[in-house]
């Protein structure tokens, strides 16, 4: 069998970079999606054995040109994880209509536009895998997070619905759903607020990108092949 | 309306719309954060604020960044709502 391709969006940084060097571990033909930052893109090249591919995946004719051109080069596309996302917290009372907006394009839209463009080579395949990274803010709420759970909300949905539309041609659809995971974002944590998360974590802990990455790596198994449009936390039992 | 005057009738404010029932207006440390401070009050609080001081005022807080203003401690609020109010 031919090496599998996969695209990783967002896949240079944090859980992404993980996801990478786990799909990468596995040798498989790695694509890790960025969109600002080349330096951090550049150390995951060379470090993970990986390809980088640029494009703002809120932008649908950057997703499109960037999938066509891993296709041409590859001639198929076997796994999209789409990971990308960023968070603007506010109450609603008080959110611009930007941050609801730029939350909706990131986290929703790419996934639709991402989805649709490595759909083709999978269906002629036979045989795919999509993961999409959530978070407990869609399964349980988060005050100051109705943008970014409204958009994870609708990607455990959409996530549900293309399983059923895709199952018949043995790709499958599935949801991740890291909890409070240690990267550079909560790295930056004053105590007493890290303490305040932790305190409502059964586990005790923060969890590590590695533990979201064997996740991620078990639904895109071969022997995971009968498991689609479910969502698996990997949450230290926060939900 | 002199700005003395305006600050002490915003804590009054602040400790009727917040129901800090055992504080009184000189518990309140004009200079200090209102939120996230020693006041013990979360940004969740801030709606019911901004709520009253549309209500007493007529002055609007449209959104956070207005608001990260206009809380950041009894006398800014105070000079918001004189820069503000109808």
């Amino acid at each position: 069998m031919s090496v599998r391709v996969a695209l990783v969006t967002g896949g240079t940084k944090g859980i992404g970079r993980e996801i990478s060097r786990a799909l990468s571990l596995k040798g498989m033909r790695v694509y890790m999606n960025f969109s600002g930052d080349l330096q951090a893109a550049e150390a995951a090249r060379q470090e993970l054995n990986a390809e980088i591919v640029r494009a703002d995946v809120s932008d649908q004719e950057q997703v499109n040109a960037m999938i066509s051109d891993i296709i041409k080069k590859e001639d198929r596309l076997d796994i999209l994880v789409n990971n990308a996302g960023i968070i603007r917290d506010g109450l609603l009372m008080l959110m611009p209509a930007q941050n609801w907006h730029r939350v909706i394009e990131v986290n929703l839209n790419s996934v639709y536009y991402c989805s649709k463009a490595a759909l083709r080579p999978m269906v002629a395949n036979r045989w795919g895998r999509i993961i999409n990274i959530i978070s407990p803010s869609a399964l349980m709420g988060r005050a100051g997070q109705t943008n970014y759970a409204a958009s994870k909300g609708g990607v455990l949905s959409f996530t549900r619905s293309l399983a059923r539309e895709v199952a018949r041609y043995g790709i499958t659809v599935n949801a991740v759903s890291p909890g409070v995971i240690e990267t550079e974002l909560t790295s930056t944590m004053e105590e007493k607020v890290r303490q305040e998360f932790i305190s409502k974590i059964p586990a005790g802990r923060f969890g590590t990108p590695e533990e979201v990455a064997r996740a991620v790596s078990f639904l895109l198994s071969d022997g995971a092949g009968y498991i689609t449009g479910e969502y698996l936390s990997v949450d230290g039992g926060l939900t | 309306m002199e700005k003395d005057a305006l600050v002490e009738e915003l804590k009054a404010l602040i400790i009727k719309n917040l129901k800090l029932e055992d504080m009184t207006p000189p518990d309140i440390d004009a200079a200090a954060p209102l939120f996230g401070g020693g006041l013990g009050l979360d940004s969740i609080d801030a709606l019911e604020l901004v709520v009253g001081l549309e209500k007493t005022y007529g002055i609007r807080i449209p959104d956070e960044d207005v608001g990260k203003e206009a809380f950041a401690s009894v006398n800014a609020l105070a000079d918001y709502v004189l820069k503000n109010k109808n």
